[in-house]
């Protein structure tokens, strides 16, 4: 309560300590607490989305704009949202929503979206927008974000998307979802087994394992085209690329010298450097966002288990201890956490911990199966993964503050190893 | 008849001193004459109608289009997350190497592991298990060239099922057609 009224006295100024602290920091935001009242939100009131005139693309623009809007707002966690509509009539509101649509002389609409402090109303944001008839949702999405960074100060998410592979045995494409489960897109159709799709830093590419080549390599799909190309294809495994946070390089996992060892290669396919020398699986190679470090799975010890090693391969140390099976790690983009498929009992399941191994917990319970393939969204604070707890495997957004899922994608043709867009 | 005959010696003659003049490049000299001239009809023209010699029949079944599990292939099993060979593993493969040499049969060895673990996990572990059933074969005097692998990871089950004995099924190198 007293954090709300901080926020709201904070409205005109639109800077806060605490709230600058939980942006950049991340500790705030990240305190993994299990009941709900530690979670601190901003209430937002969703107002009056107004189409001006009988025209009726134009009220129902406005409509869909508000929709989008409270879904975005919601989703991001960082809000509760209420107003004419809603279950929350009354909130103590800190701000308000409103937008107004009409349609301009040249016949394309115009979009006017205003955040205003609550309840006294001064302008704090406007936004004008003129989308096309499938720009609807993205200009939401847009105005979501910039309502996150005015009001909380980070960057929202609404924009960014989930890439996967969707299919049965070999027979498998690469799809893209939007981070809230709509604009289903597929990517490849090539009619062999295409999988572990990773985002570069600046969304123009994703590098994924293919066998359509005839064996297995890694290619490169330009997501404004759609062009996709052969990056590398050596004997064995050809596995997992991941980005570097400065998009120059990517580690992958080769097995051309007999066994999996994971190598930093450039995205024109050159070898820059092998970082494994073992006769064990050496596998899932991820990028620290520091760029100086790496996670990895192996098995040299007899099982497999997580270890970091810098970017030259040296300086090794072993993460995972607890358990007979640890793979497929990724560290947060603030690097303060460490997710990864443990297998506990029977089944593997997400573990969410430090990189040093404290506060382990296990966020999925029994009631889940086959949990696999972490992948941090950029806000640190959620993560996609997949499980067949319904049958199908299936990708599943986790919020490590409230501790909460939701399910991203539906159907019965089973969804794998899902990345999150940066 | 007597014409046909010397004709067709010629041609040999002929085909014998161009194939010569291909492969030895240089020697124009003609001691084939000699050498074929007294040889009798049937000789002549099994040489004349097939130069290269003919292929010996094959004995036995056409193991090129049968699934190797026809003829007394077994496949091996792994224990969870194994990949090394014990001495019953061994005693199948050593059976397979010696069905394998004697039919000299090219095969695929395919991994395949048990729906538990990761997606890419799962592609390396099949890698290995079929990596480590080569060198077995290998060791043991079949020709690496005739064995090739595959890892298919998770992404094919024997058995759909979800209990250790379904998993036990699917923790295996198979054996297959290449």
């Amino acid at each position: 309560m007293t954090i709300r009224r901080l926020y709201l006295a904070a409205a005109a100024f639109c800077f806060l300590l605490p709230v600058a602290a939980m942006a950049q920091g991340g500790r705030t935001e990240v305190s993994i607490e299990h009941t709900a009242t530690a979670v601190l939100k901003t209430d937002v009131r969703i107002g009056d989305f107004r189409g001006l005139g009988d025209d009726r693309e134009v009220q129902e623009t406005a409509a869909r704009l508000r929709e989008v809007l409270a879904n975005d707002l919601l989703l991001s966690g960082l809000f509760r949202v209420g107003g004419p509509g809603y279950p929350d009539k009354e909130l103590p509101f800190n701000w308000t929503t409103e937008a107004t649509v009409e349609r301009g002389s040249d016949g394309v609409l115009v979009v006017n979206l205003n955040l205003l402090s609550w309840p006294d109303r001064q302008l704090v944001l406007t936004k004008r927008y003129k989308p096309g008839p499938e720009q609807v949702r993205t200009t939401a999405h847009h105005f979501a974000n910039e309502v996150v960074r005015t009001t909380v100060g980070s960057e929202g998410i609404a924009l960014t998307r989930v890439a996967f592979s969707r299919g049965r045995g070999d027979r498998r494409d690469i799809y893209v979802v939007d981070y809230d489960g709509e604009g289903l897109l597929r990517l490849t159709a090539n009619r062999t087994l295409n999988l572990c799709p990773d985002w570069s830093p600046d969304g123009n590419r994703i590098a994924f394992t293919s066998y359509r080549g005839g064996q297995q390599g890694l290619y490169f799909l330009e997501t404004a085209t759609g062009q996709v190309r052969q990056v590398l294809s050596m004997e064995g495994l050809n596995l997992g690329a991941d980005w570097s946070p400065d998009g120059k390089e990517l580690l992958i996992s080769l097995s051309r010298s007999g066994d999996p060892e994971v190598y930093r290669i450039t995205p024109d396919g050159a070898i820059i450097k092998r970082l494994t020398v073992s006769p064990a699986i050496e596998i899932s190679p991820s990028w620290a966002p520091n760029g100086r470090e790496l996670v990895f799975t192996s098995d040299s010890s007899g099982t497999p288990q997580l270890y970091m090693i810098d970017r030259e391969g040296a300086g090794k140390r072993r993460v995972t201890f607890e358990g007979k099976y640890n793979d497929s790690a990724t560290l947060s983009p603030s690097g303060e956490w460490l997710a990864y498929a443990a297998r506990e009992d029977v089944l593997t399941q997400i573990v969410v911990m430090r990189p040093g191994g404290e506060e382990r917990r296990v966020v999925t319970d029994n009631s889940w199966r086959n949990c696999e393939d972490p992948s941090w969204a950029p806000d640190g604070r959620h993560l996609v993964f997949a499980s067949d707890k319904t049958g199908a495997s299936k990708l599943y957004v986790y919020d490590v503050v409230e501790n909460t899922f939701r399910q991203l994608t539906f159907g019965n043709d089973p969804d794998i190893t899902p990345g999150w867009s940066h | 008849m007597k014409n046909g005959s010397m004709s067709r010696l010629w041609l040999v003659v002929l085909s014998l001193a161009l194939a010569l003049a291909v492969l030895g490049g240089c020697s124009k000299k003609p001691p084939v004459v000699t050498e074929t001239a007294p040889v009798e009809q049937a000789p002549v023209e099994r040489i004349a109608e097939a130069p290269k010699p003919e292929p010996v029949a094959p004995k036995g079944p056409d193991y090129d289009s049968l699934e190797p599990s026809k003829y007394g292939i077994e496949d091996v099993f792994f224990g969870y997350d194994k990949y090394e060979l014990d001495d019953a593993q061994m005693g199948v493969l050593n059976k397979n190497a010696r069905i394998l040499k004697d039919a000299g049969v090219t095969v695929m060895v395919a991994g395949h592991c048990d729906e538990r673990g990761t997606i890419e996990y799962n592609l390396a572990l099949g890698e290995k298990r079929a990596k480590i059933v080569r060198d077995y074969l290998v060791s043991l005097g079949v020709s690496a060239s005739k064995v090739k692998l595959t890892s298919y990871g998770e992404s094919r089950p024997f058995n759909a099922g979800q209990t250790e004995a379904d998993w036990a099924q699917n923790r295996r190198a198979h054996f297959e057609r290449p």
